[in-house]
């Protein structure tokens, strides 16, 4: 078995190829998606002019009051030559009563961070005019900001399915289905490696030495797994350490889903090799399938898009649906083990199951 | 040592080999001699274990292996037809992996690689991937990596199809002194009848899934015994006037070959003047006229009425 193995690894340290171009596609997926290296949250303020300091003391806590952006202090300078070389985003030139975004971007998180300015001074708009008439000043504003905390009705951005839509859960989400597409790839391709053998005769020349069948499966199968995992590992510790990525707090979690994960996909590879006789008829049906898988789960979309019951159930019978419930509820809601227990659950019955019918199959499907 | 009784596989319906008897002693080499799709590949899956017989059984040392395969791949090392190597690796990694699945102790393992290595020729090129080999250099690496456990019984099947005349003869060349160096016991499969003349003690010839003939080469030659085999050059092939030579009393088979006509008739039978006779008739010369001692592709036209190579 482990000859077997290594003989699978010697292949792919020879031919890396597939395995260098699939983790460049995540990372370069994530660079489109989050717009560049840049950590997405911090947004650089600034002020000119006499009044300057007071001026941004005074936005800096209105602003960073309630929101998942950061908003931070900077010198005018400075905050204008990194929107001007590409390494932030946006900046924000701030006067009394009024604000302009300093930008040379159209990324989703510029407009989801204007929004949120815009909204901000806007209630301190109607704030200070209210204020102007009124003679007890201090109350009203205590009034005024409690009515705020605590409205009678509200308005939000929100998406189809009534989920609250945040451009920063988009991204994060987006990096994680892309991560996970590509591991899928590489995972099927290599599952697929037993039917390439067979047509090649390999296989055959393994059965006549005394490398036995259950060995032979094992040592393909845990190949797939080991290389799919290694290039989701590869990827998640290019996001954490060289581009930070927000990747949450439980990056251990994190990889034990994503290894379940793995093992999962790994067998839903296993059931589709065992379904299908040609190793070139899987080439051809594999990478047109698979990338409408996260599709159909919804891996691409906002929480709760897709309702037809059908295209849920479907999503569902893949692991890649439920890993992405995992995943999100880990960087994003800093799900414990415990919380993410069921869609665990489902990714191991969904990989045992697959398993033990793909192995049949393929199986069978040799003479 | 090995033998085969009434061995017979049908694929659906279609019946691939049908009631084969053979036997293979220690220390000999036998060929399974027949054209292409005669079921030379099936009798040997069957023979080496890979596939399972539809009826009749295959015997080591008189036990069977198809209950319990396992040690007749102990002693077993086969080359099969098609090049089956990982073109991504190099020789020496090839060489290696198939050592490895045949638990070579480690400490002889890179000794035994040399050696093979040598043994084809290509100690030289054991870096080069596989995939950058010629035809010749890849059927040479095939043979190879089946005998790096040393077997005892080595089947090879049409290990020299599709390669240039030097690797050809170098791999001829390799088998014979295995035999004679290592006492290894060989069935050679071919259908190349010249092959398995200069390599074969005895031979099996097959078609159409049957051994419709076997022995030694000059056992199967007497076959032939009764009979004349002429060759006759003409001027220019005609074949209104090979058919009626065919239909001339003593002639058993006739077959076109460029511009010379093979005949074979009853021994004796004086057939010259007839033909001198149709060939003016058909307006064709006669150049050269000659007979020949006849060889097993003769055989096989003998019996089967066609040449190996249809
Ligand atoms: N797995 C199979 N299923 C159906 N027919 C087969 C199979 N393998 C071989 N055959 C058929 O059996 C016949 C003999 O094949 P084979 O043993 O490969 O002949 P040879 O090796 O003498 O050229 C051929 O007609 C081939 O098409
Ligand atoms: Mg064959």
């Amino acid at each position: 078995m482990i000859p077997v193995f290594l003989a699978q690894l010697a292949k792919e340290r020879r031919h890396p190829v597939i395995l260098i171009v699939l983790i460049a596609a995540s990372v370069a997926g994530t660079v489109i998606f989050t717009g560049g290296t840049q950590a997405p949250t911090e947004i650089a303020i600034f002020s000119e002019g006499t009044q300057s300091e007071a001026i941004e003391e005074k936005w800096e806590t209105l602003l960073n009051h309630n929101s998942e952006l950061q908003f931070v202090v900077s010198n005018p300078e400075d905050a204008r030559e990194s929107v001007q070389q590409g390494q932030a985003d946006l900046a924000i030139r701030l006067t009394e009563t009024d604000y302009t975004v300093i930008t040379s971007s159209t990324m989703p998180d510029v407009a989801v961070a204007e929004q949120h300015v815009r909204s901000v001074f806007e209630q301190e708009a109607v704030i200070e005019s209210a204020l102007a008439q009124s003679v007890q000043p201090e109350l009203l504003r205590t009034e005024i900001e409690s009515a705020i905390g605590d409205p009678v009705m509200q308005m939000n951005v929100s998406s189809l399915g009534g989920d609250e839509l945040s451009g920063y859960d988009m991204k994060t989400q987006l990096i994680f289905a892309f991560t996970l597409l590509t591991a899928m790839f590489m995972i099927g391709f290599r599952v697929n490696n037993i039917l390439k053998d067979k047509v090649y005769g390999l296989w055959d020349r393994m059965i006549l030495s005394p490398v036995t069948k259950t060995g032979m499966y094992t040592a393909y199968i845990t190949y797939a797994f080991f290389i799919g995992f290694v290039q989701i590992l590869i990827v998640m510790l290019i996001f954490r350490y060289f581009m930070n990525v927000e990747l949450g707090d439980r990056f251990d979690l994190l990889l034990i889903v994503l290894a379940i994960f793995t093992f999962s996909m790994v067998s839903v590879a296993t059931l589709l090799t065992g379904l299908v006789k040609k190793p070139e008829l899987f080439y051809a049906i594999y990478p047109s399938v698979i990338p409408m898988i996260p599709i159909i789960s919804g891996a691409y979309m906002v929480p709760g898009t897709i309702t037809n019951p059908v295209l849920l159930f479907i999503g569902d019978l893949f692991p890649v649906s439920h890993a992405m419930d995992a995943l999100l509820d880990i960087v994003m809601y800093n799900a414990t083990l415990q919380d993410v227990t069921q869609p665990i659950m489902m990714m191991i019955l969904i990989g045992v199951i697959s398993m033990g019918i793909g192995v049949n199959l393929v199986e069978r499907r040799s003479v | 040592m090995i033998e085969t009784i009434q061995l017979s596989k049908k694929f659906k319906d279609k019946t691939v080999v049908q009631d084969v008897d053979m036997y293979l002693d220690q220390g000999e080499s036998v060929g399974l001699l027949g054209p292409n799709g005669a079921g030379k590949s099936t009798t040997i899956s069957m023979i080496s274990s890979l596939l399972k017989p539809s009826s009749g059984d295959v015997k080591l040392n008189g036990e069977s292996i198809i209950k319990n395969p396992s040690d007749i791949r102990k002693v077993l090392g086969v080359v099969p037809q098609d090049i089956a190597l990982y073109q991504e690796l190099t020789a020496y990694e090839n060489l290696k992996f198939f050592g490895r699945i045949y638990r070579v102790p480690k400490d002889q393992l890179e000794d035994r690689i040399q050696h093979t290595l040598e043994l084809v020729g290509l100690k030289d090129r054991q870096k080069d991937l596989i995939k950058t080999f010629s035809g010749g250099m890849k059927r040479r690496i095939n043979i190879a990596s089946a005998l790096l456990h040393q077997p005892n019984i080595l089947i090879l099947d049409e290990p020299t199809v599709g390669i240039d005349p030097q690797s050809r003869n170098y791999i001829l060349e390799m088998i014979r002194r295995l035999k004679v160096q290592n006492g290894t016991t060989i069935l050679y499969t071919s259908h190349y009848m010249e092959e398995v003349e200069q390599l074969c003690d005895r031979v099996y010839i097959m078609d159409h899934g049957k051994v419709i003939a076997s022995g030694s080469q000059s056992e199967l030659l007497s076959i032939l015994s009764n009979e004349d085999t002429i060759s006759v050059q003409l001027s220019k092939m005609s074949p209104p006037l090979a058919k009626e030579v065919l239909a001339l009393e003593p002639v058993r088979q006739v077959e076109e070959d460029g511009d010379t006509l093979k005949i074979i008739s009853k021994k004796s039978s004086n057939i010259i003047s007839d033909l001198v006779r149709l060939a003016d008739q058909h307006q064709v010369k006669i150049i050269n006229f000659q007979m020949v001692n006849p060889s097993l592709e003769d055989v096989f036209l003998h019996l089967t009425g066609r040449t190996l190579r249809d």
